[in-house]
């Protein structure tokens, strides 16, 4: 690319002098522009900056030294020329004062304009790389001060924590998540030493890794606030620099607290699943042992019963396994739905009649209010729901007792209530009612069988299908479970052929 | 003939236990809550009784021998708390020393399992000392 030609502005008020230094300073090779009078002069002159300015010093309506001035205030870099027939020392002295780069009495004859022009392009150059060096560097700088302004944006709105610490065991580099994860008090500055602000786990974790050749990373829990209050991840790798030298070590603090409390639930959830799966089976592994010994006599009736109840226990344990199978596949988001519109009455009829048998041996009287309503879902997995519920309510009941089972609308929502006179519970009981393995212990559920779970599959159910459900109960009274599932859109059919019929 | 009060929120335990014990010659009774086994206590006068210690609470067995032991009745048979409470906490009980006899209130302490056949040896040599 060819460099742009130098501009010279010549402001003079004689024409013959313009035109001749024009036309000397073109066959330099520079683009000339020309005033022909100190006013013009200056507005030309301020108006864009002119790699060289020749100025006469006598011109009628605006003085050269004040051309000089105003065009020096403008640009304090320019290179004026101040060009006089009147050469004194004294306005040498002036202008020289007054900035300007050089001073050439007229009459000039070319060579002497040329060498000027020539050492003051020359200078000008010089002015121009030295502004061009120090625009890059203050770009430079702006650009280290936005890239940095930008990185600490970055870290500090990062939700992990970040610590930079150099070989020095010196704190770096530090965000804001980093002193609230670790519940740092105290004022932090870089500089500080890390005894002074970190907990012992992670200095010493520090100090291996400053100490450690070859250590790639450290990870490390630790308990912010015991027993499990807060728990953060310290994960620590060296900072190292081309030789492999390690330099320093940057830590991150991650927030691990929900994943330990969902830690320490699932191994509570173990532990009582271990529990509840033992407990009937070692009840029939000590009524074969019985059987097997002989210890019972020789009552047939005795014998019976307890392989009866051997039965009722080892059938528990089954239930209780297809509960937990099902709980699982459910969390694990494995269960397969067919869903389909069905009538949520048929169905309720339908499990009803399910239970007949159980409801007449305990001379349970059965009222139903079942209005025609569809719903969409996967039957099989709305009958379980309802065969769990219908189940409690025959179990729990007492002999001679009644159900009450009512279906309507209530808005979006099939609304279905299944009241029984039953047991019912304790306030404390209630409350505990959806937690898992749960199960009311008092002198009327003795002889109930239950594995626990049964409410928290229900629970699971009803959410699948973003539906509710809602329990009172009274203690010794009895107990009314609510459950809203979303209708289907089918309903206005259902509800004109109802109209029709 | 003795009586052993058994209170075990377990019924199977209880089914278990009764028909072996009954073999051995004792009269067995049971109650499966703190309330109901003291209530047998007055009731039925037991030689001996053998307590579970998580029922309707984590202790109720502690609060039935505490209750029986506060009775003059009480003070005269002795009171067997039996648990697997150990073993699922890792918390070992014992009553070992006159401190611990006075803070659990129990004359012994058992750790589940125990079978029948070998709860019938231990009322035999270490209770009755027959």
């Amino acid at each position: 690319m060819e460099a742009e030609a130098s501009k010279v502005l010549v402001i003079d008020d004689e024409y013959g002098m313009r035109e001749g230094m024009r036309r000397l300073l073109e066959l330099q090779g520079l683009h000339v522009d020309t005033a022909s009078g100190g006013v013009e002069g200056v507005e030309k002159g301020v108006a864009q900056e002119y790699d060289l300015y020749f100025i006469d010093l006598k011109m009628p309506d605006l003085d050269g030294a004040e051309v000089l001035r105003s065009i020096k205030l403008a640009y304090p870099e320019a290179i004026c020329i101040v060009v006089t027939a009147f050469a004194s020392i004294d306005s040498a002295v002036t202008t020289t004062q007054l900035g300007a780069y050089r001073y050439i009495p007229k009459p000039f004859d070319p060579d002497e304009l040329n060498s000027i022009v020539k050492s003051a392009l020359e200078r000008r150059a010089l002015i121009l790389e030295k502004r061009k060096l120090q625009e890059e560097r203050q770009r430079r700088l702006l650009e280290l001060s936005q890239e940095q302004s930008r990185l600490r944006t970055v870290i500090g709105a990062l939700d992990d924590g970040i610590l930079v610490i150099n070989q020095q065991e010196e704190i770096v580099l530090f965000n804001a998540a980093f002193l609230s994860l670790l519940e740092i008090k105290q004022e932090v500055h870089v500089g500080d030493g890390i005894d002074k602000v970190l907990p012992q786990e992670i200095c010493r974790q520090i100090r291996e890794i400053l100490a450690a050749k070859d250590l790639r990373a450290i990870k490390q829990e630790v308990v912010v606030r015991p027993p499990a209050e807060k728990v953060v991840m310290a994960n620590t790798t060296p900072i190292r620099d081309p030789a492999g030298e390690t330099i320093g070590l940057i830590s991150v603090i991650r927030d691990i607290t929900e994943l330990k409390k969902i830690d320490i639930m699932r191994s509570q959830f173990v532990n009582m699943a271990a529990h509840e799966l033992k407990a009937p089976l070692t009840a029939v592994q000590g009524y074969l042992e019985l059987l097997l010994d002989k210890s019972l006599g020789d009552s047939p009736e005795l014998y019976e019963q307890y392989l009866r109840r051997s039965l009722e226990r080892t059938r528990e344990l089954v239930n209780l396994i297809n509960d937990l199978l099902n709980i699982s596949r459910m969390e694990a988001g494995k269960i397969r739905r067919e869903i389909q519109t069905f009538r949520l009455d048929e169905l309720l009829r339908d499990r009803l009649e399910y239970f007949r048998e159980e409801i007449e041996r305990r001379s349970i009287t059965v009222t139903q209010d079942l209005q025609p309503i569809a719903i969409d879902a996967d039957r099989e997995e709305i009958a379980r729901l309802f065969n769990q519920l219908l189940s409690n309510a025959v179990k729990y009941n007492r002999q001679g007792g009644s159900i009450t089972v009512t279906l309507q609308r209530s808005g979006n929502y099939a609304r279905v209530a299944i009241r029984d006179t039953g047991i019912g519970m304790t306030p404390e009981e209630k409350s505990r009612l959806f937690e898992e393995f749960f199960r009311a212990k008092n002198e009327f559920t003795r002889n109930i069988t239950g594995t626990g779970l049964g409410l928290i599959v229900v629970k699971k159910i009803v959410d699948a299908y973003a539906g509710m459900i809602e329990v009172e109960s009274e203690f010794q009274v009895g107990s009314t479970f609510t459950v809203l599932l979303p209708l289907s859109q089918q309903n206005e059919t259902i509800q004109e052929q109802g109209n029709r019929a | 003939m003795k009586k052993i009060l058994i209170v075990d929120d377990d019924i199977d335990l209880i089914m278990q236990y009764t028909p072996v014990l009954q073999q051995a010659g004792y009269q067995v009774t049971a109650a499966y809550n703190g309330q109901e086994g003291f209530e047998k206590f007055q009731a039925e006068k037991p030689d001996a009784m053998i307590v579970d210690l998580a029922m309707e609470h984590f202790d109720s067995g502690f609060r039935l021998c505490r209750q029986v032991k506060k009775t003059a009745e009480g003070q005269k048979i002795p009171v067997i708390i039996m648990t697997s409470a150990a073993h699922e906490t890792g918390i070992a009980l014992s009553v070992g020393t006159e401190e611990e006899k006075q803070w659990i209130a129990a004359d012994d302490y058992l750790e589940k399992p125990v079978s029948a056949k070998d709860l019938v040896l231990y009322l035999k040599e270490k209770v009755f000392k027959e």
